[in-house]
């Protein structure tokens, strides 16, 4: 069990240190560095400046800073003199230590940009989560005690149906619906309090979660439909267990591998779907965080949140990959 | 006669399928006293586990069942309709053929056991535990204060078969039905298993119904052996006398199918020569007739009745072997070279 534990954050830990090399790179080695974290003052000739010749254009809101003063902080945040690896190096051990740099956009470390704006995000999406195994774990159970009849098929029809509309017409409709038309959630984020914030995220939550329900129900139907074949369910019913029982205490655990598979892989399209919805319900979550760094080319700020997105990933799925030995004993072994 | 503790009567079981209705089931009759040993054998397909399924009320709900089930004096198929708690697992249990997948890969082993425990006798956690781990010592599992802490698939074939064993048994069921308990574990373990099921039987006074391929088996344990074929029983007697005296073909060919009869042995049985029978829209005759080298042209018309002595040695034949009247069939046959249902006697198989 150790040994097994060993080697998963072994792994982890690699794969880590290659998102974060591959996020850093992304910074560093596509076009000049200088370019991507102070935009087109990187070309202003500062030695020129320096020497007389040409005067500083700058252009910052109160013209307190002289251009070639940013540019010469950002060489000297970024490291820009020193060669590549030793950079990396440095970034990553900043990066520990929580320091994602600083935005000369807005002159703010990029942790302070985005410190607010993943509790929300995440919130949203465990909520969505939440909506999710909420409505499939039920759902997907009831189908299998119901398999190919009548309530089972309109469960079918019902999921291919959620899945076929996408997360932004899904978003639009509800937002339309239960925030316009018969305002029964709020349609500007609140979060005066915890509860009113959980309550203007539940129209997000559902838009998010409403096709993962979808995914899980049919999965988990799927794979308790083939768990109940199992001979250690005859046996469990020939011990005089009732289906309920069974269902819940037999079949359910080892029915869940697809479910949590999805689940990880999703995690993904999930961020990615996020984004989307938070922009349709104008959430200041990280997406449109991001979304906006992009517009206003502030690439340290979208290099911070891609990081820890990707860190996350990575993190969920080790998660995922924990779980799967939680479920199956026999993982263990291998 | 002693107590009759289940008693089954004309049981009929079909099963609606796309391809039509198979009659797994046409008219099963036995009697069980208490505390004795009943061995079923038959061909794959016969029926032996849809009979064990329908006794445990483990088939499909799609299955259409018929006749009557009564154990310790209550109709069982009552039972299931009122979803009564507390029968199945307690009073009555099953053994399953493969050890290997009849526990759950996902619980230690020792949890699964005391489950029964806490389910049925309302036992706390840890003494369900502790009479897990009694248990397993009493089916013979070395170090069981370890192994109930083990799952599954880290114990041996045989030692699987024991938890199972030790699971049917934790609520000291009065009726234990065994499916072929041994094809899937090695031979030598076999032996081991099917001793240890006899003492356990034994000692808690249990009654038990043993179904097998293998007549050997049933030789040295079985009190009453009941051969089955195509959804019916054929001949049923005590197992000495159906050694001695078969009167059904299909009995018989199934014992010269063993190699060495005085020897139980643990092979499977030879399939015998022919097709099994139809089990969808079956032709009004005797199922076996076709493969029968008894068989003359009232097999093919009618379908033997149980006849017999009730109770004591039954079988559903119209030319019994080893009568005049089966005798006479057979050697009319043989003279011909072929039987009424267009079976070829050869010469080496036409004489013993
Ligand atoms: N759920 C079912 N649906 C349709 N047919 C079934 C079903 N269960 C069993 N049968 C049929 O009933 C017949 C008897 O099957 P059964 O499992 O009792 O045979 P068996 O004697 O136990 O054979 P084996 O030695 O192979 O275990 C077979 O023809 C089988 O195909
Ligand atoms: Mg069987």
């Amino acid at each position: 069990m150790t040994r097994f534990m060993i080697n998963k954050v072994a792994q982890l830990l690699l794969v880590l240190l290659a998102v974060t090399f591959l996020s850093f790179s992304a910074l560093n080695l596509l076009g000049d560095p200088l370019f991507n974290v102070v935009g087109p003052l990187a070309e202003l000739d500062c030695d020129a400046v320096e020497a007389g010749l040409i005067e500083d254009t700058t252009t910052t809101l109160n013209n307190q800073v002289g251009d070639c003063e940013i540019v010469a902080e950002a060489r000297a945040v970024y490291r820009l003199d020193e060669p590549v690896m030793k950079r990396y190096v440095l970034w990553l051990g900043d990066l520990i230590s929580g320091d994602l740099g600083t935005s000369f956009k807005n002159d703010l470390p990029v942790t302070e940009i985005l410190k607010d704006k993943f509790p929300v995000s995440i919130m949203l999406m465990v909520m969505a989560e939440i909506v999710a195994l909420g409505l499939a774990i039920p759902l997907g159970i009831y189908a299998a005690y119901r398999a190919n009849h009548r309530a089972d098929r309109i469960l079918s029809v019902g999921s291919f149906g959620v899945l076929s509309i996408p997360n932004f017409a899904l978003g639009v409709i509800l937002l339309y619906l239960f925030a316009l038309k018969w305002q029964i959630f709020p349609a500007t984020h609140d979060d005066s309090s915890f509860f009113a914030e959980m309550k203007s995220l539940s129209l997000p939550a559902i838009t998010l979660g409403a096709g993962l329900a979808a995914t899980y129900q049919r999965l988990l139907r799927t794979d308790l439909l083939t768990t109940l074949q199992e001979d250690f369910v005859h046996m469990a019913r020939a011990k005089g267990m009732t289906d309920s029982h069974i269902m819940w205490r037999h079949a359910l655990r080892p029915s869940l591998f697809s479910i949590i598979t999805v689940f990880g892989v999703n995690t993904g399209a999930l961020i990615g779907g996020s984004l989307v919805v938070e922009q349709i319900f104008s959430i200041p979550g990280v997406g449109r965080e991001l979304v906006q760094a992009v517009i206003r080319d502030d690439f340290p700020v979208v290099l911070g949140g891609v990081v820890v997105i990707a860190s996350g990933f990575v993190v969920i799925n080790f998660v995922v990959d924990l779980l799967y030995s939680w479920l199956d004993p026999r993982v263990r072994t291998t | 006669m002693a107590d009759t503790q289940l008693s089954v009567t004309d049981l009929q079981v079909r099963f609606p399928t796309d391809r039509g209705v198979v009659e797994a089931l046409n008219g099963v009759s036995f009697d069980l006293e208490k505390g004795q040993m009943l061995g079923i054998v038959g061909e794959s397909g016969s029926g032996k586990s849809v009979t064990a399924k329908t006794l445990m009320n483990l088939l499909p709900r799609t299955a259409e069942i018929d006749g009557e089930v009564i154990f310790e004096g209550e109709d069982v198929r009552a039972v299931a309709r009122e979803r009564r708690k507390h029968f199945w697992g307690v009073k009555m249990t099953m053994v399953f053929q493969d050890p290997m997948t009849s526990l759950n890969p996902v619980k230690r082993c020792g949890e699964q056991i005391a489950e029964t425990l806490r389910y049925h006798l309302g036992h706390g956690r840890k003494m369900a535990l502790r009479g897990a781990t009694d248990l397993l010592g009493q089916v013979g599992v070395p170090e069981p204060a370890k192994r109930v802490h083990q799952y599954p698939h880290e114990l041996s074939g045989g030692l699987r078969q024991r938890v199972v064993i030790a699971m049917a048994l934790a609520c000291e069921p009065s009726l234990l039905i065994a499916d072929e308990p041994t094809t899937a574990v090695d031979v030598t373990v076999q032996k081991h298993i099917l001793d240890l099921l006899d003492r356990l039987r034994r000692e808690r006074e249990m009654s038990m119904i043993l179904i097998t391929h293998d007549l050997g088996v049933a030789r040295g344990r079985c009190d009453d052996v009941a051969v089955m074929y195509a959804g019916r029983i054929v001949e049923r007697s005590a197992t000495e006398t159906l050694f001695n005296e078969s009167r059904h073909p299909y009995t018989d060919a199934l014992l010269r199918s063993i190699p060495h009869i005085d020897q139980p042995s643990h092979t499977r049985l030879d399939p015998i020569p022919g097709r099994p029978p139809e089990m969808i829209n079956p032709p009004v005759r005797c199922a076996y007739a076709p493969r029968c080298r008894h068989a003359r042209e009232d097999c093919l018309t009618s379908i033997p009745t149980m006849g017999g002595v009730t109770g004591v040695h039954e079988f559903a034949c119209h030319h019994p072997a080893n009568t005049d009247r089966g005798d006479a069939a057979l050697a009319a046959n043989v003279a011909v070279g072929v039987t009424p249902a267009g079976l070829h006697l050869t010469a080496g198989a036409g004489s013993e």
